[in-house]
């Protein structure tokens, strides 16, 4: 494959039909290619209103543009589909996209020929697909249907070969659980809100793609010296060394603070799942394609109930927060339950562990009977086990808790916006709470993104404590312009020394340009590559010479396109709303906890958010009333498509 | 005729990967990057999720005494020294 060409193959599993269309790349350029262009086949094709699990819904697998090359983080695929999690009271679904790396399956797919790859229809019987050279073949998933992801993973690339690339999912997304992940290459988690339900509703369990074909880019020399300087950049980062030997087991002395449930006091977490802890069981780390900076985990867990499991993936902050809001002091025990998801039923941990959370503690507080079907739900260990696994099974109570919150609030009449920790917003609970963390960019894109989660969007703003100077480096390098700049670096009396609004707009757009292109975002979170080193990347690929302002201009326009797919679903501004908790002061036993600015100037009020989120709009030059793209926007950016009225 | 002109070892447990070896290998070779075309195949042990790499020694010259592959590498999984009496495994054994 070149990176100046660009082709889509399309499956229809009800007709067991592939082909595939090809497009120079000036066609797909105005939207990067990869997943920007992803993002126009759902806007051209997806009709409004489907059910996520409907034949008619679409899976958009997407390699980035720069994966298959030796370029540092480049290993990313982004997925986009209409996902099953229920993301309103009167049952609404977001369209989003999901992102992650991995070592095999996205180069894999390159190397067979295949850009990009959309799934449509149901199979009659559970299948899987092949991409292979030469082409894609729907093949019986036979004794696959029914085992667990990492088994079924397993089995696959023993059959295939050692560099097979793969993508399953576990006996959650067999049974629909709306939160149900997919798994790529054993390693990367793919698909928060439930792109594993999504496959298992079209009856694929998983896809293999392994092909032999070269990746070529336009300027060859000009690419690599660009890729050698980047990759020099990386190995002098100081906190390398600490990196590499941790991975995502790294950071506890920022997750700490920044995570914290209040619940107990931070010593004590310190010493239940602390570093020292997360050493016991980490066994190695693992790197996704073309990255010095590995992050993927196995780990062996050291005696207890559970010794000797081994698992892969990145268990210890989910963990540990959940832990400490379930109040279990052996962190085995929670590891434990991460590494069942991971290795058998494909649920998302955070999701369940917070449905969990909500049930119990409201059983116990006596605001709902504390004998529901099939379970007496108490505050213990054995009880969270029983009914993670329920979940997955979808048994008796286990059922409404597999469709997600708003199911509970059904079935239960429990309102999912009491729950305490970080709140519910599309549907989705929150892996940080905006107490703890701050109200820094990410949470911002929380509530602004179609789909309620980061996606690949850090900056530097996501760690505590950088200097403005240091953030304001990292902008420079978008080339927005003094006057843009001027904006975002205006101090406001509801934002504090920048404008967490206008700056959150051009870091979604930097998000599409990223996972566009396929490059992790573990770079951009710790300043070691910036928007103009993807300009230089992409301009020597695809043989077109672009400034890091046009990169963000063409993620600019994939932001507008996801957003108006999703107007088109009926989400407004209503919908991007913070939750009530986070205005109410979480007690710690340090003290209280309130919602501040990054720098701690304030405590935030529901009116300075409402701001904040006036000036989003107002950057993105949308409509302040609706959140929707106006007309006026859509036309400057080239967009085709209008705003229904 | 393959001119050896140094040492290349290669450091199993060291590896976590990535693949940059293979794709640097292509590229020095063909200038497109193919995995499959490169001098190294990375043996993968699905028990401990583990691979290393090794070099197919018909297809490698060494890249004429600057091996991509090592300079790639940045695990230090695969190394090289051009004077090969000065041996790494000796070194560190030591």
């Amino acid at each position: 494959m070149t990176t100046w060409t660009d082709r889509t193959w399309f499956v229809d599993l009800t007709r067991r039909d592939a082909w595939y269309e090809e497009r120079p790349h000036h066609e797909v350029a105005d939207v990067l290619g990869g997943s920007g262009f992803g993002w126009q086949i759902i806007a051209d094709r997806l009709p409004a209103g489907v059910d996520p699990f409907a034949p008619e819904n679409m899976i958009v697998l997407n390699p980035g543009v720069l994966v298959g090359t030796r370029t540092v983080g480049a290993s990313k695929l982004t997925a986009i589909t209409k996902f099953p999690t229920v993301a309103s009271p009167d049952g609404r679904f977001y369209i989003g996209s999901c992102t992650s790396g991995g070592r095999y399956f996205a180069i894999g797919m390159r190397q067979a020929g295949c850009d990009r790859l959309v799934i449509q229809g149901k199979a009659s019987e559970p299948v899987i697909l092949a991409v292979r050279d030469g082409g894609i073949s729907i093949e019986p998933a036979g004794d696959l249907w029914g085992q667990g992801a990492d088994p079924a993973a397993r089995a696959l690339v023993e059959r295939e070969g050692a560099d097979a690339g793969v993508l399953t999912i576990g006996t959650g997304g067999e049974k629909l659980v709306r939160s149900a992940l997919t798994f790529i290459d054993r390693t990367n988690s793919l698909g928060r809100g439930g792109l594993g339900a999504v496959f298992g509703s079209k009856n694929l369990k998983a896809i293999v793609a392994r092909g032999s074909g070269s990746i070529r880019v336009a300027d060859p020399d000009r690419y690599n010296r660009v890729a050698n300087e980047l990759c020099e950049r990386v190995l002098a980062w100081p906190r390398r060394e600490h990196w590499i030997k941790l991975g995502l087991a790294a950071g506890w002395s920022t997750f700490k603070h920044t995570q914290n449930p209040g619940m107990w006091p931070k010593e004590r977490w310190d010493q239940l799942y602390g570093e020292e802890k997360r050493l016991e069981s980490l066994q190695s780390v693992i790197a996704c394609a073309s990255c010095p900076l590995n992050c993927r985990l196995r780990w062996v867990l050291p005696g207890g109930e559970f010794d000797g499991e081994q698992g892969l993936g990145s268990p210890y902050s989910k963990s540990a927060t959940s832990g400490q809001l379930l109040g279990i002091e052996d962190d085995r025990k929670m590891i434990h339950l991460v590494t069942e998801a991971n290795t058998t039923t494909g649920i998302d941990f955070y999701t369940t562990t917070r449905l969990i959370d909500f049930v119990t503690r409201m059983a116990e507080d006596g605001r709902i009977p504390a004998e529901q079907d099939g379970i007496t739900l108490s505050r213990d260990y054995v009880t969270y086990q029983r009914l993670y696994r329920m979940t997955a099974d979808r048994e008796g109570l286990g059922d409404v808790l597999a469709d997600g919150w708003y199911r509970v609030q059904a079935e239960l009449g429990l309102d999912p916006s009491e729950y305490w920790y970080a709140g519910v917003v599309k549907g989705v609970d929150f892996i940080y709470d905006a107490r703890p963390s701050r109200f820094h960019p990410l949470m911002m894109t929380f509530l602004t993104r179609p789909r309620p989660h980061h996606g690949g969007s850090h900056t530097r703003t996501n760690s505590r404590n950088k200097t403005l100077e240091e953030i304001k480096d990292q902008a420079a390098h978008w080339e927005l312009g003094d006057e843009v700049m001027g904006r975002i670096f205006q101090e406001t009396s509801y934002s504090g020394k920048f404008n967490v609004g206008r700056y959150s707009a051009y870091m979604e757009d930097l998000m599409r340009v990223k996972n566009a292109i396929g490059l992790c975002t573990i770079y951009t979170y710790q300043a070691l590559l910036f928007a103009d080193d993807m300009a230089r990347l992409y301009s020597a690929a695809v043989g077109e010479t672009v400034t890091a302002r046009e990169l963000i201009r063409r993620g600019e326009r994939i932001s507008n396109l996801a957003k108006l797919v999703n107007v088109r679903e009926g989400f407004t501004r209503a919908d991007d709303q913070p939750p009530a908790v986070w205005f109410r002061p979480m007690d710690a036993p340090e003290g209280r906890i309130e919602i501040e600015d990054y720098y701690q100037t304030k405590v935030l009020t529901r009116d300075d958010l409402a701001r904040i989120l006036d000036d989003y709009y107002d950057e993105r030059g949308w409509d302040p009333e609706t959140g929707h793209p106006t007309d006026e926007r859509l036309r400057s950016l080239g967009i085709r498509a209008t705003v229904p009225s | 005729m393959i001119s050896i002109e140094g040492k290349l070892t290669i450091w199993p447990e060291r590896c976590r990967g990535c693949r940059s070896c293979q794709l640097a290998c292509s590229f020095a070779r063909t200038k497109e990057y193919n995995p499959t075309t490169s001098c190294i195949v990375l043996e993968r042990d699905l028990d401990r999720e583990k691979t290393a790499p090794m070099i197919k020694s018909l297809c490698c010259d060494l890249c004429g005494g600057a091996p991509a592959c090592a300079a790639a590498c940045s695990y230090g999984a695969i190394t090289y020294e051009p004077d090969a009496s000065d041996a790494p495994l000796e070194k560190e054994a030591a």
